[in-house]
């Protein structure tokens, strides 16, 4: 059983390689493990993939200065 | 005069989109004028060879595109690399369990209720942008740009042991930040 007992830390871990599906089975097992019994790894699992899976979705909604259009026309005018 | 009177056509369409693409990228205002203004640069000295495959549209995101993985390549190899280990935070201790001030907690909400929620993307994009840099760099092209682990390894020049360690520092630095602004907004 002392083979099949991760750290919170070596969990966490895990969950970033699995999440990339970079995760041998041996790691898979151990951390199925790990997750079944510890509440704070789980949450750090749905948590993270809910960032991850939303975070494309921010999209601000600005606009570039005048000014800052104005000194690109002028760059692109004095191209040769 | 016809080309004097496209340019401003050209800037006026474009800039604003081409600015918040860049936003959502780089953390630093004036970074994304910088790259806006770099790519209108290159595609109008290459306006010439430009022809009518892609729209002129997908054909300016290609190249804002190539400019901001340029300016993370570019970072990477001027910066210690290793400064992505920020000694600050280490969210566990030395049994290698959760600290208190660092465990997840419960965010009292459903995943559904947050995503529906504005606030949320604020505060998420506001942890994004407080990411230590390289952190922030890897971030972006795993999951906004979508690029393997391999790509970014090879275009940042680390390794793939290295890649691991910020992606993951990454998310728990995002994860904690965003629990932070989260509950005590």
């Amino acid at each position: 059983m002392r083979l099949l007992n991760i750290s919170c830390k070596k969990a966490t871990y895990l969950v970033s390689k699995k999440e990339q599906k970079r995760i041998n089975l041996f790691d898979r097992i151990k951390l199925r493990i790990h997750l079944s019994i510890c509440v704070l790894c789980r949450r750090f699992e749905k948590q993270s993939n809910l960032i991850i899976k939303n975070v494309t979705l921010t999209s601000a909604d600005e606009k570039l200065s005048d000014e800052a259009k104005d000194r690109i026309i002028e760059s692109l005018r004095n191209v040769p | 005069m016809g080309q004097v009177v496209q340019a401003e056509d050209w800037v006026y369409k474009y800039a604003d989109i081409l600015f918040n693409y860049t936003l959502a990228r780089v953390q630093d205002r004036g970074v994304a004028e910088d790259l806006v203004q770099d790519t209108f640069l290159s595609a109008w000295r290459a306006k010439d060879s430009y022809n009518a495959d892609a729209s002129e549209k997908t054909w300016l995101f290609a190249i804002c595109k190539n400019k901001i993985i340029d300016h993370f390549r570019k970072k990477s190899s001027s910066k210690e690399q290793y400064a992505a280990f920020d000694s600050a935070n280490n969210f566990f201790d030395e049994n290698e369990h959760w600290t208190k001030q660092d465990q997840p907690n419960d965010w009292g909400i459903s995943s559904v209720s947050i995503v529906e929620n504005k606030e949320f993307y604020k505060i998420l994009d506001y942890c994004k942008k407080k990411l230590q840099e390289m952190q922030h760099n890897v971030f972006v092209m795993k999951y906004i740009e979508d690029l393997d682990a391999e790509e970014i390894c090879k275009v940042l020049n680390i390794s793939s042991s290295n890649y691991w360690v910020i992606i993951h520092r990454a998310k728990l630095q995002l994860r904690k930040c965003i629990e932070q602004n989260w509950l005590n907004s």
